[in-house]
């Protein structure tokens, strides 16, 4: 049984190991700043994902896995926001490079929206989730710990502007959406992997694309607008909202209904996955 | 193990190298942040590896803060980036 793990995690190291160095690969050969992103992070922070768990697996260390598991899961919330953040620079920086289609350009900045103080609402779940973080970091479930790590959520519950009310969630719904969204994350790293092993880019057709989307929820739009972004070759550079309309960058474009098609797929998976609250 | 574990290291370290060069030529600033952002993804990659031979969990900490640090560092660039030539 442990061999079995073992010979898994070594299989995983190695897959997490090639899709790292195409990554940087891909850094040097793409043509512009946008494309390099959706070599650079998105793939190497996957890669660095299965590295991590791989060798808890390959070392027979339940705790090195869970941190491996956990590692991939923060990888999986960081990457799109520094992704976001970084394309949005560049974009409003005028490095975006040759764009064969732009619905970007001339729309304004949206400054975005803080919670107003009758939407702050003390939440329970979220300390909680935090100091399951925190004894799983410290591989230990003694007293102190959890004490010392309950403080800290507290305190980051109570100083933290994020405070709307935490979303209703449905469980198989959200195995549904990661289960679907992990067979496209496959897919995408393969094609943008076999784009960096080909010498010439020529199939690289650069666009951003205005995807306006169905939902009213900031919950359900922020977890598409995040699995757009951590799939390589789709990057949301800038959002508006109310209404939400999603501006992703590609780097296959063909059409402009080929990508609000494989948007609103997520955002179908995304919705039953954060059912919308009934009206109190 | 050993020596899968010594493969690994050395393409992760040599994959540094095209990111390196990527540091080196730019031309914006976005180009360079991405190209560091992933030598410390490629150097957590590495020490992960490293952890997998000794069977030892000391490299955990490290691992998350290297991947912490490649955060906040891109998130603060991207924001000055952003807000330079305003």
């Amino acid at each position: 049984m442990t061999e079995i793990a073992g010979a898994i995690g070594i299989v995983l190291m190695v897959a997490g190991t090639v899709l790292s160095a195409l990554a940087a690969w891909g850094v040097l050969d793409f043509p512009s700043p946008l494309s390099r992103m959706h070599a650079a992070t998105k793939s190497a922070s996957l890669g660095l994902g299965l590295i991590a768990f791989g060798a808890g697996l390959a070392a027979a260390s339940p705790a090195l896995a869970g941190i491996g598991a956990l590692v991939a899961v923060f990888l999986f919330m960081t990457a799109p926001v520094s992704g976001h953040m970084l394309g949005r620079a560049a974009y409003l920086a005028g490095q975006a490079g040759q764009l064969l289609h732009d619905d970007l350009a001339g729309v304004a900045p949206d400054p975005g929206s803080s919670a107003t103080a009758a939407e702050k609402k003390v939440s329970l779940r979220r300390p909680a989730v935090l100091v399951v973080v925190w004894v799983i970091l410290w591989r230990d479930l003694a007293v102190g710990t959890v004490l010392g790590g309950l403080a800290i959520a507290l305190f980051v519950e109570s100083v933290l502007r994020v405070t709307r009310p935490s979303p209703r969630l449905s469980i198989t719904g959200l195995v549904a959406f990661y289960v679907r969204y992990l067979g496209m994350i496959v897919v995408s790293n393969v094609r943008v992997a076999w784009e960096v092993i080909t010498p010439r880019n020529d199939r690289i057709r650069e666009a951003v694309v205005a995807v306006p989307l169905a939902t009213k929820s900031e919950s359900v739009a922020l977890l598409v607008a995040n699995a757009v972004s951590f799939t390589p070759g789709s990057l949301t550079v800038d959002m508006t909202s109310d209404p939400f309309v999603l501006y992703v960058h590609v780097l296959h474009f063909s059409t402009t209904d080929e990508v609000r098609h494989a948007v609103a797929e997520l955002e179908g998976l995304a919705t039953r996955a954060i059912p919308e609250r009934a009206p109190a | 193990m050993d020596l899968v574990v010594n493969v690994i290291q050395l393409v992760l370290g040599a994959a540094a190298l095209p990111a390196l060069i990527r540091v080196g030529r730019g031309p914006t600033l976005v180009d360079r942040i991405v190209a560091l952002d992933l030598i410390l993804l490629l150097l957590a990659g590495g020490i992960a590896a490293e952890g997998a031979r000794r069977g030892s969990e000391l490299f955990v900490p490290v691992i998350v803060v290297v991947t912490l640090v490649a955060f906040v560092g891109t998130v603060v660039v991207a924001r000055f980036v952003e807000w330079r030539d305003t």
